[in-house]
C-alpha cells in the first residue's frame, strides 16, 4: 500500500466519524466498525484477553465511538488516534473498580477554532510522519513501545513479557523516545 | 526539549498510552494545559498509539458482530452524563481541574493549607490542592510513594531547584523535601500523592498525630 493510499484512508475515516457526529449516519458507522473493530479485538488479544472478551471490548469501544463522535476534531487528531484514545480510556474504565463514579477524564481533543480543510490534511500528514518515524526505529525499540501502549503495563510487566531485565526495557524505551523526538521534533526547528 | 521542568519522557509516554494512574493523569493533564509544547508532543505520542492500532493485523470477528453493533446503536439512548458544574476555584485553575468538586481547605501548618480534589483515586493515591504562603517552608517530609507536584500560581524552591507556573516536579520516597514559597503571592500547587506524607523534624513530629495529610 502506498503512502498516498494511507492518507486517503485516514481522511476517509475522519469524514466517516464526522458523518456519525453530524448526521448519526449508520452506514458511516458500519464502515468504521468493519475497519476498526477487528483491530481493537486484535489489540486486546495481544494484551492477554480471551477472544470472546476481546470481541466484547471491541463492541463496547465502538459503541463509545458512536456516542462520542461529536467530540472528534479532525484538526486535533487523526481518526485512528482518536479511536485509540477512546478505546484506551474505555479499557481503563473497565479495569478500574470505581469507574462508575469517576470515568477517565477525556483527553481534550476538541477545540473551538474554525476548522479548515488544510488543517485536517495537516493532521493526516502528521499522522503519516509519525508512521514514517516509527519505521526508522529498530525492531526491538518498536517492540517495547508497542507493549508500552498495548499492555496495561508498568515496565516490569513488559520485562516479564519479553523475558528481559527491567533496566534493559527502561533504556530501550528511553532510547526509542529520544529517537522519536529527534525525528519528529528535530533540534533545528529552533527554540520551542 | 521543552524549557522548564517537565515530566519525564516515560511519564508522558505512559500518559499517552493511558497507563498512568488516574490521579497522576489528572496532574499531567493540568500540566499539559499549561505547557502547549508538551501537549503537542503527547498528541504525537497518541498518534503512535493510533499507528499501532492501524498496523495491528485484524482479528476475525464473529459472523453476527456487525449486526449486533448496528442493533445496539439502533436502541442506544446514549450515556452522556450532565457535565459537572464549574467549581468555585475555576478561574484560578487550568481547564482539566475546573469541574472536580473540592473539599474544604484544611490548615496543615503555619501558612499552609490543603484541600482534596475529588478526582479519580487509585488505591491510596489521590489529588490535592496545596497553598503555601510567601516565605513559608513546608515541614520537612518524605513520601511513602511517588508524588507529582505542579505549580499553578506563584513559585517554590527546594534545596536545589526552583519551580515556576507550569513546572512539574516528580519526587519519590527517596527525596527529603522542604520546599519553600519564593513568590510574593501564595504558591498554589496541585499534587498527586501516593500514601501518606511522613513528616520529619520537630514540627513534623508534633503535627503528625493531629494533621491528616
Amino acid at each position: 500500500m502506498t503512502q498516498g493510499m494511507d492518507d486517503t484512508d485516514a481522511l476517509t475515516h475522519g469524514r466517516l466519524i464526522e458523518a456519525v457526529a453530524l448526521d448519526r449516519d449508520r452506514d458511516a458507522f458500519a464502515r468504521l466498525f468493519v475497519y476498526f473493530a477487528p483491530r481493537l479485538k486484535a489489540w486486546l488479544i495481544r494484551s492477554g484477553a480471551a477472544p470472546g472478551a476481546a470481541e466484547d471490548f471491541a463492541q463496547d469501544a465502538m459503541l463509545t465511538v458512536w456516542r462520542k463522535a461529536d467530540l472528534f476534531d479532525a484538526e486535533k487528531a487523526a481518526a485512528a488516534t482518536w479511536i485509540f484514545t477512546i478505546a484506551r480510556n474505555r479499557r481503563l474504565d473497565l479495569l478500574r473498580r470505581d469507574s462508575r463514579e469517576f470515568p477517565t477524564p477525556e483527553i481534550a481533543l476538541t477545540g473551538e477554532e474554525i476548522r479548515r480543510p488544510d488543517d485536517i490534511l495537516a493532521t493526516v500528514q502528521d499522522a503519516q510522519r509519525v508512521r514514517n518515524a516509527l519505521a526508522q526505529l529498530e525492531a526491538p525499540q518498536i517492540e517495547v513501545l508497542r507493549l508500552a501502549f498495548f499492555l496495561e503495563s508498568p515496565h516490569s510487566e513488559i520485562a516479564r513479557t519479553l523475558d528481559l531485565p527491567l533496566g534493559t526495557v527502561k533504556s530501550r524505551i528511553r532510547n526509542a523516545m529520544i529517537k522519536l523526538r529527534f525525528i519528529l521534533e528535530p533540534p533545528q526547528e529552533g527554540p520551542r | 526539549m521543552t524549557p522548564g521542568r517537565n515530566p519525564s519522557e516515560e511519564r508522558l509516554l505512559a500518559y499517552a498510552a493511558g497507563v498512568l494512574s488516574p490521579p497522576e493523569a489528572v496532574v499531567v493533564a493540568a500540566h499539559l494545559a499549561l505547557r502547549p509544547a508538551n501537549d503537542a508532543w503527547v498528541r504525537r505520542l497518541q498518534g503512535v498509539g493510533g499507528a499501532f492500532l492501524e498496523t495491528t493485523p485484524p482479528a476475525a470477528m464473529s459472523a453476527d458482530a456487525l449486526g449486533r453493533a448496528m442493533a445496539r446503536i439502533g436502541t442506544d439512548a446514549g450515556d452522556a452524563p450532565a457535565q459537572p458544574p464549574l467549581n468555585e476555584m475555576a478561574s484560578e485553575l487550568p481547564e482539566p481541574l475546573r469541574r472536580y468538586a473540592l473539599g474544604p481547605w484544611r490548615w496543615v501548618g503555619p501558612g499552609m493549607r490543603i484541600r482534596d480534589v475529588h478526582a479519580p483515586r487509585d488505591g491510596n493515591c489521590r489529588v490535592i490542592l496545596l497553598k503555601i504562603d510567601p516565605g513559608r517552608p513546608t515541614p520537612r517530609h518524605t513520601h511513602e510513594g511517588p508524588e507529582l507536584t505542579l505549580v499553578l500560581s506563584g513559585a517554590y524552591a527546594t534545596e536545589t531547584e526552583r519551580f515556576e507556573v507550569g513546572d512539574l516536579e516528580e519526587a519519590d520516597s527517596t527525596v527529603l523535601h522542604q520546599p519553600r514559597t519564593v513568590s510574593d503571592i501564595p504558591c498554589l500547587c496541585v499534587a498527586s500523592l501516593a500514601g501518606q506524607i511522613q513528616l520529619g523534624g520537630w514540627l513534623g513530629r508534633v503535627m503528625q498525630p493531629f494533621v491528616r495529610l
